[in-house]
């Protein structure tokens, strides 16, 4: 009896499915292809996160240890430390800079607005391994345009790269460089969405630029900007590229180690693949979790105003 | 709204003008730098005041990196990669988002569209190493496959083509040509393909430069010389004893020039594409 229910609710079921055996058809693809590179990776690191394998010899359990090793891990924490201070040190500027050539991009005034857009934008499409080893020839100490430049103006030389004070200046003047032209289209577009109405009641009312600024522009942008930062501190986490080539992976030191850099060595310099899981999971949870966080809060405030 | 210019209007113009054209300036002095320096022997690369233009220029650079790196092979390497790569992520991604766009009664579709959503929150550095290992027991390293397939049916790209198959292919086309008893995926590849031509085009420039620019992965499962693309060969050349910057930036003119034509001909299309990933907040 059951069996026979059994195989109706199954018959039921393949009834509905069947008609749409393309819709299914068509997004396997996207499935077969992330349980390969998606969800068994996922699952896989979670397990290599109690572990203690080198990739050749076997596999040890080692349960917590990972993670209180993780604990004292000294490097980590200069890595992470890193990250904040290059954080800190390109997002403001960027951003800024982002905000400001949108709103200027976005008048209707503007002459040659394509050319000047481009120019703004062409650093994102370059290739990185190129353009930091272009970095590396203008940042050169001695024989550099930019200590070149500088002299003119009666500064002495910085050492750009050789020195652990500067290099993450120097990573974050890249960053600035190949950032910003993005920052500022996502903005664009975000200034795009707002209503003109809303701009001309505001003039009819007789706000000045400064006040519709204030009180139109940046309240409506707030998720746009919220948006990039995200996606800068995210990118400041993980950068890779900018780190391995400009500064030969962190250099001179550790002094511009960032989380990427200090994984990838982990993993592929060390070969601590169980360690190194174990790095990479707890901090993408405490992102997750700090993101849902911050995300609440912003719900909360924005039912408020 | 007012056609007469206040002299401070004019002071604001004049200030916008002056710091976006210096701004300009210095977002494109890095390229020229690039350019310039293709062109000159090492020495003249290092000589103080710097040379702003080469003089007399070299084509040595050229010849040399042809000469020692195998240039042209890793052109092809990178071509290929590339292609393959964007190709099959222009017919994957469009398939599932016309998938998802037209087949809305289907049994769990929200629920399916919803984990594909899902599966952007992933970072890359978490499964970097299983990836990894997956490419070797697939036998994959040192291989095209493991730059092609990997990365190449993302949920970016199937939300990005839902979303235009959802607001620009009308269900009456559909429905004519499903009577006139074309195929399912003859619907797809006839007619739904040819109409989503600019939103390919935006998703196809976003994954070429991607692909193109990938350094790492690709550092990571190719191994023999033959095989390097180009980033991994300037990479590789960088870290000589006694850095051939000549040779780099001819080599690094050359992996950057297919890219800059590539955004100035696409320009208007990878933006649209760029600016759709904000809607994904």
């Amino acid at each position: 009896m059951s069996r026979l229910s059994d195989r109706s609710t199954i018959g039921a079921w393949w009834a509905a499915i069947w008609p749409y055996r393309h819709f299914y058809l068509f997004i396997a693809p996207f499935f077969v292809l992330f349980a390969l590179f998606g969800l068994y990776p996922l699952v896989f690191s979670l397990y290599l996160s109690f572990v203690k394998w080198d990739g050749l010899t076997p596999m040890q359990w080692v349960g917590l240890s990972n993670f209180r090793t993780m604990l004292g891990d000294e490097v980590l924490r200069r890595a992470l430390w890193n990250t904040l201070v290059i954080g800190v040190l390109y997002i403001p500027p960027m951003l800024g800079l982002a905000f400001l050539f949108a709103q200027i991009l976005n008048a209707q005034w503007l002459k040659l607005k394509a050319f000047y857009r481009a120019a703004l934008f062409l650093p994102c499409v370059t290739p990185m391994v190129v353009i930091a080893i272009v970095f590396g020839l203008l940042f050169s100490s001695e024989k550099g345009v930019l200590n070149y430049a500088l002299g003119f103006l009666h500064i002495p030389g910085i050492p750009w790269l050789t020195s652990e004070q500067w290099s993450k200046v120097s990573v974050a003047i890249l960053v600035v460089w190949r950032w910003t032209g993005y920052n500022m289209i996502l903005m664009l577009a975000g200034l795009q969405g707002i209503p003109e109405d809303y701009y001309e009641a505001a003039a009819v009312d007789g706000a000045t630029a400064v006040q519709r600024m204030w009180c139109i522009t940046l309240p409506l942008l707030r998720p746009t900007v919220r948006f990039c930062l995200l996606l800068s501190l995210l990118g400041t986490l993980y950068m890779f590229d900018e780190i391995f080539v400009l500064t030969n992976g962190g250099g001179p030191g550790t002094s511009s180690l960032n989380f990427g850099m200090y994984l990838f060595n982990l993993s592929f310099g060390s070969f601590k693949f169980g360690y190194a899981s174990c790095v990479a999971y707890t901090i993408a949870i405490l992102v997750f979790i700090g993101t849902l966080i911050t995300n609440r809060i912003n719900r909360q405030r924005g039912g408020e105003a | 709204m007012n056609p007469s210019r206040t002299p401070q209007q004019l002071l604001v113009r004049g200030a916008a003008y002056i710091a976006l054209t210096a701004t300009a300036v210095l977002f494109l002095f890095p390229f020229y730098w690039l350019v310039i320096s293709a062109f000159k022997t090492q020495a003249q690369i290092f000589t103080l005041p710097p040379q702003w233009l080469p003089l007399p220029p070299t084509g040595a650079n050229f010849v040399d990196i042809y000469r020692e790196a195998n240039l042209l092979r890793a052109f092809l390497n990178s071509v290929l990669t590339t292609g393959g790569h964007v190709l099959l992520a222009l017919f994957l991604c469009s398939l599932a988002g016309y998938a998802f766009a037209k087949y809305p009664q289907a049994p769990g579709h929200a629920k399916l569209f919803n984990f594909v959503l899902g599966t952007m929150m992933i970072p890359g550095a978490v499964t970097l190493i299983p990836s990894f290992l997956v490419m070797v027991r697939l036998h994959w390293i040192d291989t095209y496959w493991a730059l092609i397939l990997p990365g190449a049916v993302g949920a970016f790209g199937i939300f990005w083509m839902r979303q235009y198959f959802h607001a620009n292919l009308p269900d009456e086309l559909i429905q004519a040509a499903r009577i006139d008893g074309c195929s399912e995926f003859g619907i797809y590849w006839r007619i739904a393909l040819p109409v989503a031509r600019p939103a390919l085009a935006a998703l196809g420039i976003l994954q070429l430069i991607g692909s193109w620019n990938n350094l790492m992965w690709a550092f990571l499962v190719l191994r023999t010389p033959g095989m390097f693309t180009l980033p991994v060969v300037i990479y590789l050349l960088n870290g000589e004893i006694r850095t051939p910057y000549g040779m780099l930036m001819a080599g690094g003119l050359l992996t950057t020039l297919p890219l800059v034509v590539a955004f100035l001909l696409f320009q208007r299309q990878f933006i649209a594409g760029v600016t759709a990933g904000a809607v994904k907040q």
